[in-house]
């Protein structure tokens, strides 16, 4: 049997902090065995070569300018599939929180007087404007996760996102839940798949992988009221993150 | 011998020779709560302690399961675990014995699941009885299961300076004969034992505001109550309460495989009906698609589901369930408003 050519993959990245590629970049011996399955064509976080001819395409980022909706779109138009990586580009993540205000008082915010030649839009995760094939969540992404995603694509799968609450693997690893120290958490809310990561090390979740296609949010605002948050700080909790699945809860606060 | 004693002092020297018989899996202190681990120094242990998070469950029905190795191309499978291992539950309560008496049910129901028979076939348990109250949630005594009912092969009962051993197997008895600091129990140990029993009667309380045969009927009429309605407004469906219970026994299987896309495990990993998925079916429809529902399945399926097909009410009565949940949805409270409804 003629041994196939290995698929090539290109990073790209947009409106993030690159935090994603750092954790691929990290991956160590994994990231080798990786390469037995692909050929990484550009990926400017490892290597200075640069080739414009890929196959899978592999965004990190949210789309927040003219330009970046011009570009995604020519990337879309090469690639045969298309992976987003990360919270920024999987949900429009920390990016989202300029949408909470008008786009005049964020440039203003950030761009003072020079808020005038900015072009700027509305922060949105990629799958607004382009099809997206597969989606890596996480605020970093979590590395078994990135691997069962490759795996899935090299066998020609489609991989489903888990639709149940960090709390199913959180007490899986027999944390202490942090409302039984009466501290909160958006656990509860937010879709799995990082082995409850941050609960694992102390940490409490922040929503980073997108709420569950149901978020119970009108008993989840009760419990955060329950625990001490004001309303304000409860709509900041579930913002942080989660801007583009505004409809889902804007009218259980408005 | 059926009873037995060891002097607490001498409670070390045993769990030493325990531990060098088999793994020990005892509860530990785990920040402001308790989990069983296994123990390598007596002094880890806790024998007083409120239900761990997990029940010991995990350790005959773990998390995630290898259930089976396998070859792509060309086809072939293989047992996922060659052997396994011998071990100790040390101070389970007697309401988390009752769970396993449940989980014996449902794996020997047929068709036998083999994981689950031998694991259990290498485990031996070592009970200890609750002298008082763990907290407010537990509900032991409406489901008779504050007092030992079997299924251990030794229960422990605290008695001031010495602990009393109730023998309850074969198994058990091999690891309290032939050593020099467990005697049989004397007639004076046993007449403490029945004043003991006696004291416990007056400070151990039935929590549900009706019988189990009451509580029965009940859910065989309020499939349709308001209080599945009002639990939904409180419930984010986390799916804590099922993880905890040592009755719950769903599980998803799931195969994985290596990046040689060749080789590949296939898992079962614990599920829950409170999860929105999980009555889904293809084509998209959902049999409990709202947290009602789901919450309401949760509750038959220790109050009345098994009792139609196994005799065996599934709720041990060990609390976790409302420990566990930050809504504060208490099942003491959701039995006896069942109850109160007209």
């Amino acid at each position: 049997m003629k041994k196939q050519p290995k698929p090539r993959v290109a990073f790209f990245d947009f409106t993030d902090c690159e935090g994603c590629q750092l954790q691929i970049a990290n991956m160590g011996t994994t990231l080798l065995e990786l390469t037995q399955l692909v050929d990484i064509v550009k990926f400017r976080e490892i290597m200075s070569e640069e080739a414009e001819d890929y196959d899978i395409a592999i965004i990190e980022g949210a789309i927040s300018t003219d330009n970046d909706v011009k570009r995604i779109k020519k990337i879309r138009e090469k690639a045969k599939v298309l992976i987003t990586l990360g919270a920024c580009a999987a949900i429009g993540g920390v990016n989202g929180i300029k949408n909470r205000t008008s786009l005049e008082i964020a440039k203003q915010r950030v761009y003072g007087d020079m808020a005038g030649s900015i072009n700027t839009i509305n922060a949105m995760p990629v799958h607004k404007v382009v099809n997206v094939d597969y989606i890596i969540n996480g605020c970093p992404v979590y590395l078994p996760e990135v691997i069962s995603v490759f795996k899935c694509l090299l066998m020609g799968k489609p991989y489903v996102v888990p639709n149940y609450p960090v709390c199913a693997e959180c007490k899986m690893n027999e944390n202490v839940c942090r409302y039984e120290k009466d501290e909160e958490c958006l656990g509860p809310v937010t879709r799995a798949g990082c082995n409850s990561w941050c609960i694992n090390n102390g940490n409490k979740c922040y929503g980073c992988r997108g709420l569950l296609e149901n978020p119970p949010i009108d008993a989840a605002k009760d419990i955060l009221l329950k625990y001490g948050l004001t309303l304000e700080e409860v709509l900041g909790r579930f913002t942080l993150y989660n801007d583009s699945m505004g409809e889902k809860y804007d009218k259980e606060f408005k | 011998m059926k009873y037995a004693v060891i002097k607490k002092e001498d409670l070390n020297l045993w769990v030493k020779h325990l531990m060098k018989k088999a793994k020990l899996y005892a509860p530990k202190r785990k920040e402001n709560l308790f989990v069983f681990r296994q123990v390598k120094d007596a002094s880890e242990i806790c024998l007083s302690y409120i239900p761990t998070i997990l029940p010991p469950k995990k350790y005959y029905f773990p998390q995630k399961e290898k259930l089976l190795k396998f070859n792509i191309n060309p086809f072939l499978t293989s047992k996922a675990i060659e052997g396994f291992e011998d071990f100790i539950l040390f101070a389970v309560h007697t309401c988390d014995i009752a769970g396993i008496q449940c989980m014996d049910v449902v794996f020997r129901d047929g068709p036998e699941d083999p994981n689950y028979l031998n694991r259990k076939d290498k485990m031996t348990i070592i009970g200890i009885e609750c002298l008082q109250y763990c907290d407010e949630h537990a509900n032991c005594v409406s489901m008779g299961n504050h007092v030992p009912r079997g299924g251990y092969d030794l229960m422990m009962i605290e008695l001031s300076e010495k602990f009393i051993l109730h023998i309850n197997s074969e198994k058990g008895e091999k690891l309290v004969s032939s050593l020099d600091y467990i005697k049989e129990a004397d007639e004076k140990d046993m007449i403490s034992l029945e004043r003991l029993r006696e004291a416990k009667k007056k400070m151990f309380k039935e929590e549900f505001s009706g019988s189990l045969p009451e509580i029965y009927e009940v859910f065989d009429k309020r499939f349709n109550s308001s209080v599945w309605k009002d639990i939904a407004k409180q419930c984010v469906a986390c799916g804590n309460c099922t993880a905890v219970c040592p009755t719950c026994y769903c599980f998803d299987v799931i195969d994985e495989v290596e990046l040689s896309l060749n080789k590949g495990t296939r898992y079962r990993m614990w599920n829950s009906c409170l999860m929105d998925d999980f009555a889904k079916v293809a084509g998209g429809e959902d049999f409990r698609k709202g947290r009602d529902a789901r919450q309401r399945h949760r509750y038959y399926r220790k109050f009345k589901y098994p009792v139609d097909k196994f005799n065996r009410y599934f709720c041990t009565g060990c609390g976790r369930c409302t420990r566990s949940c930050m809504a504060g949805i208490k099942l003491v409270e959701t039995v006896n408003s069942l109850l109160k409804e007209p």
